[in-house]
């Protein structure tokens, strides 16, 4: 590739991810290689030490207390998939926002076939709450509310605390899909006091893909989505109930938790207030430069304390994906364009069926890739200007 | 080291090496006895004199153990010693 990359597309998955992530993965490879659990030899124990240090290692970063309360998963979507079938049953009642992604929406569309009563609250086209709403949908036979921590398509953030705090008043539980905010923004669970916590390891935790996590509160029980070997109790044939091995069937990606170890490690020593305050910068010079751009229009929420390093947008008379194309084909920018696997969320927007172009910074962005994005942004808004005269 | 602690899934195994190492106990993980545990994975060894202490420690950190046993060199194996009183 001659034109050197720009990656803004961090909230599909992290790249660069740091050098130390890649050297775990390799040194797990070669010298933990054995099966987590499964026998006493020294390579199978060494295989289960680096589970378990990663458990305890992301019990810490999240302030999540007891470590056998995460249980590894593939990814976020496996994560919400354990909590939602899991938990909810025919007659349930269930309160989400309107700007949750396809992996919380379409298993609850899923679950309403099937019984399961869903409230969706609307957001605001930028993106925000309305908690006043949420107070008034939640009632005594509501199971569950299910927010997610930031919009994949607005970096809208989400006050998850006062959430937690208008389910527990109801009696519900708060499950909440920290996808684009693991890593990204400073998450207390004890603090917030959320139920259920899905996070991926791939996106803000710098991991490799096919790893995440499901944080399960102390005391409640969740039915297992999957069955099968867990290295204990193998004289039954019946799934162990206790934690992490009852969501914790067949063998785990040990390497690829190897990996996602070094990667909080890694935002462990920048610190993610850090990681947080330099996005925040990124979105604020993007906006300033975005706002110059002649027929470039924004989405999300102006106050850059409410959003996380997603920012949404596009350019009049020019299709998403063909920015998204353009930008990639010309100058080396990596963006992702259309639905972002969340239609309820740009119909919240207003920018259903068409999308937008998404950018997602991440902590090895800098300023100078926000100017020479922002240059080429100009050139394609002067582009698609002229391409109005032609068409008209 | 005479004792030796099983549990129920190689998650806590893990957890109690560490504690009692930190707790300045001798620990080892070995694979678990199959006669004393179904579980597939590992077991811990420890010093049998220090199990209040051990218990104690992994009482603390919420580390749930399945049992405490002692070896008695004069029979053919691990024995299970005093499980009642040890089982959590």
């Amino acid at each position: 590739m001659n034109v050197r990359v720009i990656y803004f597309d961090n909230a599909a998955t992290s790249w660069p991810k740091p050098p130390e992530v890649l050297a775990a993965i390799g040194e797990c490879l070669a010298e933990a290689g054995g099966n987590p659990g499964r026998a006493g030899h020294r390579l199978s124990i060494a295989a289960a030490r680096v589970v378990e240090e990663t458990r305890e290692l992301l019990a810490e970063f999240f302030n999540a207390g007891d470590p056998s309360r995460i249980v590894f998963t593939q990814n976020a979507t496996h994560a919400l998939n354990v909590a939602l079938y899991g938990l909810l049953r025919p007659g349930d009642h269930v309160v989400t926002t309107s700007i949750e992604h396809n992996s919380v929406m379409r298993p609850l569309r899923d679950l309403e076939t099937r019984g399961v009563e869903l409230a969706v609250i609307s957001c605001q086209p930028d993106g925000t709450l309305p908690l006043e709403e949420v107070r008034l949908t939640l009632r005594s036979r509501t199971r569950l509310l299910v927010t997610t921590h930031a919009s994949n398509v607005l970096g809208t953030v989400l006050p998850i605390e006062e959430l937690a705090a208008a389910a527990h008043a109801v009696g519900a539980l708060c499950l909440v899909d920290a996808s684009q905010t693991a890593g990204a923004l400073p998450i207390d669970i004890e603090r917030t006091g959320v139920d259920l916590l899905a996070f991926t390891g791939h996106k803000a935790l710098l991991g490799p893909t096919g790893t995440g996590g499901l944080f399960i509160r102390s005391g409640l029980d969740v039915a297992p989505l999957m069955r099968g070997g867990t290295g204990s109790d193998s004289d039954r044939e019946t799934q162990p109930g206790f934690h992490p091995d009852v969501h914790e069937s067949g063998t785990l990606n040990v390497a690829g938790i190897a990996g996602l170890a070094a990667g909080v490690r890694f935002l462990r020593d920048v610190g993610v207030d850090a990681v947080a305050a330099h996005e925040r910068r990124l979105v604020i010079e993007f906006r300033e430069r975005a706002a110059q751009i002649p027929g470039l229009t924004l989405y999300g929420p102006e106050d850059a304390a409410s959003r996380c390093g997603v920012v949404s947008f596009n350019l009049a008379s020019a299709g998403s994906s063909e920015v998204a194309q353009i930008l990639d084909d010309s100058f080396g920018i990596m963006a992702r364009a259309g639905l972002h696997c969340a239609s309820s969320a740009h119909r919240t927007a207003g920018t259903f069926p068409a999308g937008t172009v998404r950018f997602a910074f991440g902590w090895f962005n800098t300023s100078d890739e926000i100017a020479t994005a922002m240059a080429a942004l100009g050139e394609l808004a002067s582009w698609a200007a002229q391409k109005v005269a032609w068409t008209v | 080291m005479d004792g030796l602690i099983t549990f129920f899934a190689s998650h806590y195994a893990l957890r109690a090496e560490t504690v009692l190492k930190r707790g300045g106990l001798h620990a080892k993980l070995i694979a678990g006895p199959r006669d004393l545990s179904p579980n597939c994975g590992v077991a811990l060894r420890f010093e049998y004199a220090d199990r209040e202490r051990a218990v104690g420690l992994l009482d603390a950190q919420r580390v749930q153990i399945d049992a405490v046993h002692k070896f008695v060199p004069r029979s053919d194996g691990w024995r299970s010693a005093e499980v009642a009183e040890w089982r959590r």
